[in-house]
């Protein structure tokens, strides 16, 4: 059997991609309502982010537009996790069902089969509103706009969603070893609604666990500044590509080490 | 349909909801850093307004009001439309429409095991924690006996929305949308996220008009109000009775005309 | 012949926890947590040769699924050694995996949401199934089973035997060298079993594919199987041919019966007045299975008929069922 590269894996995703797209097609209703709840959810978020702010001209040195930057940064960079990762949510169900255990039968990487599977795309009305967001505030604002701050946002960007798909992968990686492991998932969950705020207004203690111990400060926080205080980018965002980037690699681990403990229950 | 049937389904939530004792330390910790966040961030905004009182509550009035919030939540949220859509859809529903007990009914009693564990594990500690630290700012007196009532009233009346909104699953598949759209709407307008005294006022206004609020602002406006008139608290009360009394009507009236529907339709 | 699945005294243990009963007993679970040691498997030995048809029996829970799993890769056996296709199969998964096809249990492994087709393509891909193979493959498909009406639905509107034909024709698009079938036929009608059954049994032909069924289903056996292995509470009881088996009870007949009066009422009295041997009885007959080196037939068709009137007999050889049953329950000597 020939090596399985990178190109093997992109090209069987694009097909499998393709193919669910067509079927959710299909399914017109479920997509349109799906979007329209994706769309409430943001206005939601939107709208109590508003309700909060909108009195205080800057809060802890930080304008109303650099928040909304801010926000608007963590919108993007927690849609690759809705989109391409959503699968996690079904891992613990079928551990327990033993419905698992197809996956284990096919010669190609587990984590990506597993993965492979769901797309989630009413995900993308999230990025939609995101982009908006930062597009928004960055004009409000009066950032400098060149090719080069583009770029540096694409980057960071992707490298902060490594962030949160780390976190979530780990988390429902723990349903092959506590039962009850849904609240896991639901915990880092909730951490995506915590990313949105400078890390600024926490004291010292706190601000060291949200980014060593509890890393949510590297899902929008310091990559954000980049972009928001171009004069002075402290070390830690300079690191966050890289941060991401092991998390992610940490996480794949714990994940295939946990499928590869799976035993299967039932018949 | 007598009282001991009713309790036996108690007894048999509370068993289940026992064996995972993980899950609690869990729950414990996501609900610790979203006080240590929101403890924070309010901070922060009060220190950037300068102003002791905003919008008629202090500083600690909001954290108070924001973590007994949260708490409730932990303790009322049954999940009832993602229960009933996955019914619906694996077709068990059938199963529990022949059980002996009427389904809206059957579903809110094996629920109330979680009540009662949820209540003392997770809110009522919290109270007691709140109620100590802040030292004085909940007063022990009329207010606890309205706050006890109230969130019964209110337990009734979001399972009622809940189920309300479960019901629409009869019709479409898509009950991730559903549930998404139910959750954001009823957590903001509800006061859950921010207190509605921080709504502008036409907003206040239009949510003063809608059930929503019975389920959160209500329960705790009569908990935190100081040396509330009689008339007010049992205004809110009444109130809140009305809702009760509508969302049980509604509730019930639409799930039997869906089901007659979709008997005839033979889905 | 070549050998493809070579296991050697492998056993399987889990650690299962023991939950406590009732209020108080799950309040004591949050607090300490009792475990204790179950064999699945104990010290299986077999080797099974290439193209041959093996049924694996047992009652259920017996480690039919548990050795099924530690041969395909997913589990590692706690001692003992297994060769598949001259690999571990647990330290090479993937590599394994390319070389059997697995249908498990009632889970479809397709796509749920694609057709057919599209699954079968996505296959093609993933075993890297060159053109001329994927295309030979299914064109023998179409000439034994009419494939086209489920061709181009999705997996998640098919009926349960489409499904599993579904299933069956995935595991074997590769063209793999073993095939692991757990109960393929189970909950299907009789055209649907007889159809699949056709089908194993020409690809296993044609192709010369390693077969293992796990089945509860006798009707799989007689129509597949030369061999069979049988395990219970994860011991080997038997291992060899069909025909060897039905020799060693062969001095058994099945003599049914039919009475005045109540069949099941009569049947527990025979019972009783023939306690050396089995009694059974359904609607139509009293079954009863004599071993006739103790007795003979017609002996024990006299002694019934000096009490009731008989009405109708007949005299069977003994069936596959019965002798799996008697080995559950007796084991062999």
């Amino acid at each position: 059997m020939k090596k399985r590269g990178l190109g093997f894996y992109l090209r069987i995703y694009r097909k499998i991609l393709a193919q669910d797209l067509k079927s959710k097609m299909s399914y017109r209703a479920d997509f349109i309502i799906s979007t329209i709840g994706m769309i409430c959810t943001n206005i939601s978020g939107f709208v109590g982010f508003w309700v909060m702010f909108r009195n205080f001209p800057s809060i802890n040195g930080w304008s109303y537009y650099e928040m909304l930057f801010l926000y608007g940064f963590s919108l993007v960079s927690i849609t690759p996790v809705q989109c391409l990762f959503d699968n996690n949510w079904a891992l613990r169900g079928q551990v327990y069902s033993g419905d698992f255990i197809k996956y284990c039968f096919r010669p190609i990487n587990m984590f990506f089969y597993y993965q492979s599977e769901v797309f989630d795309i009413k995900g993308l009305g999230q990025l939609a509103f995101g982009i908006g967001t930062i597009a928004y505030s960055w004009n409000k604002i009066g950032l400098e706009f060149s090719f080069i701050a583009c770029f540096k946002l694409v980057v960071f960007l992707i490298t902060a969603s490594l962030v949160m798909i780390a976190l979530q992968n780990a988390a429902a990686a723990t349903c092959f070893w506590i039962q009850n492991s849904y609240y896991v998932l639901e915990l880092t969950f909730r951490f995506k609604d915590y990313s949105k705020y400078p890390i600024t207004i926490f004291n010292k203690a706190f601000r060291f666990i949200f980014t060593f111990i509890f890393p949510i400060a590297f899902i929008a926080y310091y990559p954000s500044l980049v972009i928001l205080r171009p004069d002075a980018i402290p070390v830690l965002t300079w690191i966050s590509p890289f941060i991401g980037i092991i998390f992610f690699y940490i996480s794949y681990r714990i994940w295939m080490y946990g499928a590869s403990k799976y035993t299967g229950t039932g018949s | 349909m007598n009282l001991k049937r009713r309790l036996s389904l108690t007894r048999a939530g509370i068993i289940e909801s026992l064996q995972f004792r993980l899950s609690m330390l869990i729950i414990f910790v996501g609900n610790l850093l979203y006080l240590i966040v929101i403890y924070f961030l309010w901070k922060a905004i009060y220190a950037s307004s300068g102003q002791e009182v905003v919008n008629g509550m202090t500083f600690s009035d909001t954290l108070i009001y924001l973590v007994l919030a949260s708490a409730i939540f932990n303790f009322i949220e049954m999940y009832t439309v993602w229960e009933m859509g996955r019914a619906i859809q694996s077709g068990n529903m059938v199963l529990n429409l022949l059980k002996p007990m009427e389904y809206r009914k059957y579903l809110f009693w094996s629920f109330s095991g979680t009540f009662v564990t949820q209540f003392f594990f997770t809110f009522l500690p919290t109270f007691i924690i709140v109620a100590i630290v802040t030292n004085g700012a909940i007063q022990f007196g009329f207010n606890l006996l309205y706050f006890v009532i109230s969130i019964v009233m209110a337990i009734v009346i979001n399972y009622n929305i809940d189920f309300f909104v479960g019901t629409i699953c009869l019709y479409t598949e898509s009950i991730w949308g559903i549930n998404i759209m139910k959750q954001v709407l009823v957590l903001l307008l509800s006061g859950a996220t921010v207190p509605i005294a921080f709504f502008p006022e036409t907003f206040k206004k239009i949510v003063y008009c809608l059930p929503f609020q019975s389920i959160y602002n209500a329960p705790l406006s009569l908990l935190l109000g100081k040396d509330m008139p009689v008339s007010e608290a049992m205004t809110t009360l009444g109130i809140q009775l009305l809702w009760c009394v509508v969302m049980m009507i509604l509730s019930r009236l639409f799930w039997k005309s869906s089901l007659k529907q979709i008997t005839v339709n033979g889905g | 012949m070549s050998t493809v699945i070579e296991i050697k005294n492998v056993s399987k243990e889990f650690k299962v926890l023991n939950r406590r009963e009732g209020l108080k007993g799950s309040i004591k679970d949050l607090f300490s947590r009792d475990y204790k040691i179950v064999k699945a498997v104990d010290d299986i030995s077999m080797t099974i040769d290439q193209g041959e048809i093996v049924g694996y029996l047992g009652p259920n829970g017996a480690g039919k699924s548990t050795t099924i799993k530690m041969m395909t890769g997913v589990l590692e056996p706690s001692s003992g050694e297994i060769i598949v296709n001259g690999r571990v199969p647990y330290k090479n998964r993937t590599l394994n995996a390319a070389e059997i096809g697995v249908v498990f249990g009632q889970r479809s492994q397709l796509w749920w949401a694609l057709p057919l087709i599209e699954s079968f393509k996505l296959l093609k891909d993933i075993y890297g199934i060159s053109d001329a193979d994927y295309k030979n493959m299914m064109d023998f498909y179409q000439s034994q089973v009419d494939i086209e009406p489920i061709l181009h639905k999705p997996v998640r509107q098919m009926s349960l035997g489409q499904r599993t034909l579904s299933d069956i024709l995935a595991a074997f698009l590769h063209n793999p060298r073993i095939v692991f079938l757990d109960e393929p036929t189970i909950g299907l009608d009789v055209s649907m079993k007889s159809k699949i059954r056709t089908l194993i049994h020409a690809l296993n032909k044609e192709k010369n594919t390693t077969v293992i069924l796990t089945t509860h289903d006798m009707g799989d056996v007689d129509a597949l199987c030369r061999r069979i292995v049988i395990i219970d509470k994860g011991k080997m009881l038997y291992d060899n041919d069909m025909e060897h088996l039905k020799n060693f009870f062969g001095s058994y007949r099945t003599l049914k019966v039919r009475v005045k009066g109540d069949l099941k009422a009569e049947a527990e009295v025979i019972g009783k007045e023939l306690s050396e041997f089995q009694v059974t009885a359904d609607d139509e007959w009293i079954s009863i299975l004599v071993d006739e080196d103790k007795r003979k037939v017609i002996d024990v068709l006299g002694q019934l008929q000096q009490a009731r009137q008989i009405r109708d007999m007949q005299l069977e050889e003994i069936s596959t069922e019965d002798v799996i049953k008697k080995i559950y329950e007796e084991g062999v000597q």
